[in-house]
C-alpha cells in the first residue's frame, strides 16, 4: 500500500508539470493582455509598458514560467491584479461560503440519491422504477439555469419562503436563511443523475451471487439490501462523490452568482472576466492537485472498504 | 403543545415591543450589478467602487444635486477656486474644521482634512506603483509632477516629499496648483470622486491593504465589507453635515423633491447596504420583494415594468413604485479605422480619399440605429445625433446628423464610386480587389446581437463582412494599436464637459482614446483652439464645425445613449439620478415602510 501510494505521488509530478505548461500557454496565447484592462479608459503606450513591467508580463516566457513554477511550489500566488488582495486571502475568505453551501448539498443529495436509487433498483422493472427513470431523464435534461430561475421565482419571490439572494454575518444565518434555497436547487440538479448512476451500482450488486445466496439462506430483504447490497454499492458511490469534490468547489459559480454567495466559484468567474491571472492560476492548480489527491484517496478507500481489491 | 404556542406568542410579543421601542434605522438597500475592485481612490478600476469612494471621501468640489446641466459647487473647498488671469494657476481654500473618520492609523487623535491631503492624493496618481487607471486626469498637466513620475519609472522610489513647483500648500488650508497649459476643465477634475483627499498615514499604515480600508471625511464610513458580496456603510459621526437647499428650477419632479427634502440635515439616512448582484433576475425579484430600495438599471426587463412610451405600468404605479428616467451622459458609436493600413495590411475603410469616404458613408447609411434601439436596447436608449450627449456642457440638442438611414441611397453611392458587385453578389473595391470588412467585437451575448445587426446592414449593401472575436483586453489593445477596422464603442462622461467627448477624435490621442485613429488636420486645428476657450458660443461653434467635419469624413456613426431607469420603492424620498455624481445617497431620505 505504501509503495503504491508513493508511486502514485511520484506520478503527480509529470501530471502537474503538464497542467502548469497548459495553463501558462493558454493564458499567454488566448488570455489577453491584462495591462490594457488595468490601464483604464485613457492610457498611453508608456502607461501600458509600466503596468506590464509591474505585472511581470514583459519578461521572457521562460522567466515567467519559472516564476509560475516557484509560485506553485511555494503555494504563494501573489496578489490579485485587479484588487490587490492576496490570493491566499481570497481562498481563505471565499472557502467558508462555498463550503456552507456545498457540504450540506453534497451530503443531502448523496443520501437522498442513494435511498431513491436503492428503492428503484429493488423495484426494478416496476411502474415506480420506470416513472422515476423517466423523471430522472427529464430532470437531467433541464439546464441548471432553468432550475435556478424557476426555484428563485417560485420559492423566493412567489412564496417568499427564502430571501431572493444575500449573505449574512453569522454561520447559522447563512446556512439556514441564505444558503437554503441554493442547497435545494443544488440537490434538485444533482438528484436525477445521481439516482440514475447509483441505481446501476445497486443493480450490479443485486444481481451478484452473494445476494442470491443470502436470500437462499432465508435472510430478510431488508437485511440483504441495507447490509449487503448497500455496503458493496457504497464503494463506487463514495468514489464518485470524492471525484466530484474538487470540481464542485470552483464549479458552483452559477449558484453562487444567482444567490449572491461570496464563494470561490463566483471569484473564479470574476477573475476570468478581469483576466486576473494570479487567481486563475491558483484555482487551476488547486483543481488539478485536488483531483489527483482525491483520485488517490478514492483508490485507497476502495482498498480499505473492500480488502479483495488489489492495488497495482 | 399549548405551552409551546404560548411561549412562541410571548417571544413574538417581546420582539414586537422591542421593535416599537427602537426607532427603525434608515438603511438604504441598493445593489451593484458588478463587483467592486476596492476603495483606494488612486487605484480604483470601476464605476461601482467610485460610488463607495464618493460616499466615504470628500472632494474639493462637487455638483449641485438638481442643477442641469451639471453645475460645480464647493465641497471641501470653501469656495470655487480662484483662477489666475492666464488660466494656469488654481488656488483652493479648504474649509476649516473638516475631520476624517476615526481610525487606528490616527492613533487616537482627531485628524483634520487639510490642503496637504489633497496634494498627497494628487501625487498618488503620478506614482507608477499605484498603476492608477485615472492617471490621465492629471498626466502632463501639473508643473513638475511628470518629471517626478519619470524618475520613479526609471527605478527610483516615488518621492512624495520632493518639492514640486506646480503643487504647493503655503498653509494647511490653501492648495495652489500650477498647470503647464491653461485647462478650462481642471476644476471638473477636482470634482471627480477619485481625486478626494486621503490621509497619508492611513495609506502608509494599510499599505497594499489600503483598497479595503478607506478612511475619509465624507458622509459615510465603511462598517462591514465582504468583498464582491456586501458593502455596508454607516453614517460618519465625524461628518460636518449639510443642509438640503437645492434650487429645483422649473422641473416639476425636482420641485416635488425639493418640497419634501428642503431644510433636512444631511445625511438623512443612517447607512447604506449594498449587495453585489450580477444577475438581472435576482435584482428584479429582490426589488419586487422589497428586499432592495433602489434599482439603478434593469433595462433587460424594462418591458416587464414599463409601457412603450416610457411610463411605469399601472400595477407598479398602484404599488407606489417610483421611476426616475434619465439619459446617461454617454455616446455609443460605430467607428471606422481611419488609418491607411490595419497592421501591415491595407485598410479598405481607411484614408481620406473620396471613394473611401463614400464607402464609410454607405456603411453608416446602411446601419439601422432604430433597430439597435428597439431590439438590442429594448427601447431603453435615445438616438445620438451629436458627439456630446445631453446633460453635458456643449451638447447641441438642435443638431441633426447628416447621415440618414437609407440603404438604397447607400447602394447608389457605392455604385457611383465604383464598388461593383462581383459574381458572388458582394461588392469589390474600385481597383477590382476583393472587399472584406472586418468587424471586431467581444464574445458576449450582447455583442453577438451587434454582430448580427451590423452583418445584416452590410449585407443589405452587398458588402462582405467578417466578424473577428477578441476577448475584452485584446479588443482594447487592438483599438489602441489601431488594429480594429470597424467596431462599436461607448464613452461615458468623466466630467460633464464636451471636451471629454471631443478629445476622442483628436489626432494626438491616437493610441490613447482615439480608437478611430482619426487624424484630420482641420479637426485638430479646431480642437486645439477649443481647448483654449471656456464654454460658450465660440466653443460651441467650433464643436459644431468639428462634428460636421467628422460626419463628412465619416469616422464615426453616432448611434445612441442609453436611458437609465432607476426604480425606487415608495418610501424612498428625494432620489433622482444625477448625470455625473456616482452616488446620490447623501441627498435622499427614507420614510417608514408600511407594515405588510
Amino acid at each position: 500500500m505504501l509503495a503504491y501510494t508513493l508511486r502514485r505521488l511520484w506520478q503527480f509530478v509529470p501530471t502537474l508539470a503538464g497542467v502548469i505548461l497548459l495553463v501558462f500557454f493558454l493564458f499567454n496565447w488566448i488570455g489577453g493582455d491584462p495591462a490594457y484592462l488595468l490601464a483604464g479608459k485613457i492610457s498611453n503606450p508608456e502607461t501600458i509598458a509600466n503596468i506590464r513591467r509591474q505585472l511581470g508580463v514583459d519578461e521572457p516566457y521562460a522567466v515567467q514560467l519559472w516564476i509560475f513554477l516557484k509560485q506553485v511550489l511555494s503555494g504563494n500566488f501573489g496578489a490579485s491584479w485587479s484588487t490587490n488582495e492576496r490570493v491566499s486571502e481570497i481562498f481563505a475568505t471565499r472557502l467558508g461560503p462555498s463550503l456552507t453551501v456545498l457540504v450540506p448539498l453534497l451530503m443531502i443529495s448523496t443520501l437522498l440519491g442513494m435511498a431513491a436509487a436503492m428503492l428503484v433498483a429493488y423495484l426494478r422493472g416496476s411502474l415506480t422504477d420506470r416513472a422515476v427513470m423517466v423523471a430522472c431523464t427529464v430532470g437531467q435534461s433541464i439546464s441548471i439555469l432553468v432550475y435556478i430561475l424557476v426555484f428563485q421565482y417560485v420559492f423566493a419571490y412567489q412564496l417568499g419562503w427564502f430571501p431572493v439572494q444575500g449573505w449574512g454575518v453569522t454561520f447559522a444565518d447563512n446556512l439556514l436563511r441564505y444558503s437554503a434555497l441554493a442547497i435545494i436547487v443544488g440537490i434538485a440538479v444533482s438528484l436525477a443523475p445521481d439516482i440514475r448512476l447509483y441505481r446501476t451500482f445497486f443493480l450490479d450488486e443485486i444481481n451478484q451471487d452473494y445476494v442470491r445466496t443470502a436470500r437462499a439462506k432465508g435472510m430478510s430483504e431488508a437485511r440483504v439490501m441495507w447490509v449487503h447490497v448497500l455496503r458493496n454499492a457504497a464503494i463506487p458511490i463514495v468514489t464518485n462523490v470524492l471525484l466530484q469534490l474538487p470540481g464542485l468547489l470552483a464549479g458552483a459559480f452559477l449558484i453562487e452568482r444567482f444567490f449572491g454567495i461570496p464563494g470561490i466559484g463566483r471569484e473564479v468567474i470574476l477573475a476570468v472576466e478581469r483576466s486576473d491571472f494570479p487567481i486563475i492560476k491558483a484555482v487551476t492548480i488547486y483543481v488539478a492537485v485536488a483531483t489527483m489527491v482525491f483520485n488517490l484517496l478514492a483508490d485507497l478507500l476502495y482498498k480499505a472498504i473492500d480488502p479483495r481489491v488489489v492495488l497495482k | 403543545m399549548r405551552l409551546a404556542a404560548r411561549l412562541l406568542a410571548l417571544v413574538a410579543l417581546m420582539a414586537a415591543q422591542a421593535a416599537l421601542a427602537q426607532p427603525e434605522s434608515k438603511i438604504l438597500r441598493v445593489t451593484f450589478q458588478a463587483a467592486e475592485t476596492g476603495f483606494d481612490p488612486a487605484r480604483v478600476h470601476d464605476y461601482y467602487s467610485g460610488m463607495i469612494i464618493e460616499a466615504i471621501y470628500d472632494t474639493l468640489l462637487t455638483y449641485d444635486y438638481l442643477a442641469r446641466p451639471a453645475k460645480l459647487v464647493p465641497n471641501a473647498a470653501a469656495a470655487l477656486p480662484e483662477v489666475s488671469a492666464d488660466g494656469r494657476t488654481y488656488t483652493f481654500r479648504i474649509r476649516k474644521g473638516i475631520s476624517f473618520a476615526d481610525d487606528p492609523a490616527f492613533k487616537g487623535r482627531k485628524r483634520e482634512l487639510t490642503a496637504q491631503d489633497f496634494a498627497y492624493s494628487i501625487r498618488r496618481f503620478y506614482d507608477p506603483k499605484n498603476r492608477s487607471p485615472y492617471a490621465f486626469l492629471f498626466t502632463g498637466k501639473i508643473i513638475g509632477l511628470d518629471e517626478l513620475a519619470a524618475r520613479a519609472k526609471a527605478g527610483a522610489k516615488f518621492d512624495y516629499d520632493a518639492p514640486v513647483a506646480g503643487l504647493q500648500t503655503p498653509d494647511p488650508y490653501t492648495l495652489v496648483v500650477r498647470l503647464k497649459q491653461p485647462d478650462v476643465n481642471f476644476d471638473y477634475v477636482l470634482a471627480f470622486p477619485l481625486t478626494a483627499g486621503v490621509a497619508r498615514e492611513v495609506i502608509e499604515a494599510y499599505g497594499e491593504e489600503s483598497p479595503s480600508h478607506p478612511v475619509g471625511s465624507g458622509a459615510f464610513l465603511l462598517k462591514r465589507y465582504v468583498r464582491s458580496s456586501k458593502i455596508v456603510l454607516a453614517r460618519n459621526p465625524s461628518y460636518r453635515g449639510k443642509t438640503w437647499d437645492f434650487d429645483p428650477g422649473d422641473n416639476a419632479r425636482f420641485k416635488q423633491i425639493a418640497e419634501r427634502m428642503h431644510g433636512k440635515r444631511l445625511p438623512a439616512i443612517d447607512g447604506v447596504e449594498i449587495s453585489i448582484m450580477e444577475e438581472t433576475q435576482s435584482r428584479w425579484l429582490a426589488f419586487q420583494r422589497a428586499e432592495t430600495d433602489i434599482e439603478y438599471q434593469l433595462w433587460e426587463v424594462a418591458p416587464t415594468y414599463m409601457t412603450d412610451d416610457g411610463r411605469l405600468k399601472p400595477e407598479f404605479v398602484r404599488r407606489g413604485i417610483q421611476l426616475d428616467r434619465t439619459v446617461d451622459p454617454e455616446v455609443i458609436y460605430l467607428f471606422f479605422n481611419m488609418q491607411d493600413k490595419v497592421g501591415d495590411a491595407p485598410n479598405p475603410v481607411g484614408g481620406f480619399g473620396r471613394e473611401r469616404i463614400a464607402l464609410r458613408r454607405a456603411i453608416a447609411m446602411s446601419y439601422n440605429v432604430d433597430d439597435q434601439i428597439r431590439i438590442i436596447r429594448k427601447g431603453q436608449a435615445v438616438r445620438a445625433q451629436y458627439p456630446i450627449p445631453p446633460g453635458v456642457t456643449g451638447n447641441d440638442p438642435r443638431y441633426t446628423s447628416v447621415i440618414p438611414y437609407d440603404p438604397r441611397a447607400a447602394n447608389a453611392l457605392l455604385d457611383r464610386y465604383g464598388y461593383k458587385k462581383g459574381p458572388d453578389g458582394y461588392r469589390r473595391q474600385p481597383n477590382g480587389e476583393a472587399l472584406v470588412i472586418r468587424y471586431t467585437s467581444t464574445p458576449t451575448e450582447r455583442d453577438r446581437q451587434f454582430d448580427e445587426l451590423t452583418k445584416r446592414s452590410l449585407d443589405s449593401i452587398g458588402i462582405h463582412m467578417e466578424i473577428q472575436k477578441e476577448r475584452f483586453p485584446e479588443y482594447l489593445k487592438a483599438q489602441k494599436q489601431c488594429r480594429v477596422m470597424m467596431g462599436h464603442q461607448a464613452w461615458i462622461a468623466d466630467y460633464p464637459d464636451g471636451d471629454n467627448f471631443m478629445q476622442l477624435l483628436y489626432g494626438a490621442n491616437i493610441h490613447e482614446s482615439n480608437n478611430a485613429c482619426y487624424d484630420s488636420p482641420e479637426f485638430n486645428k479646431r480642437y486645439e483652439r477649443s481647448r483654449q476657450l471656456h464654454p460658450g458660443p465660440e466653443r460651441d461653434r467650433l464643436y459644431h464645425e468639428m462634428t460636421r467635419l467628422m460626419e463628412t469624413e465619416t469616422a464615426w456613426l453616432l448611434t445612441d445613449s442609453r436611458v437609465r431607469n432607476s426604480l425606487q420603492q415608495p418610501w424612498v424620498v428625494g432620489f433622482t439620478k444625477h448625470p455625473v455624481l456616482h452616488a446620490e445617497w447623501l441627498y435622499l431620505d427614507l420614510e417608514p415602510k408600511p407594515a405588510y
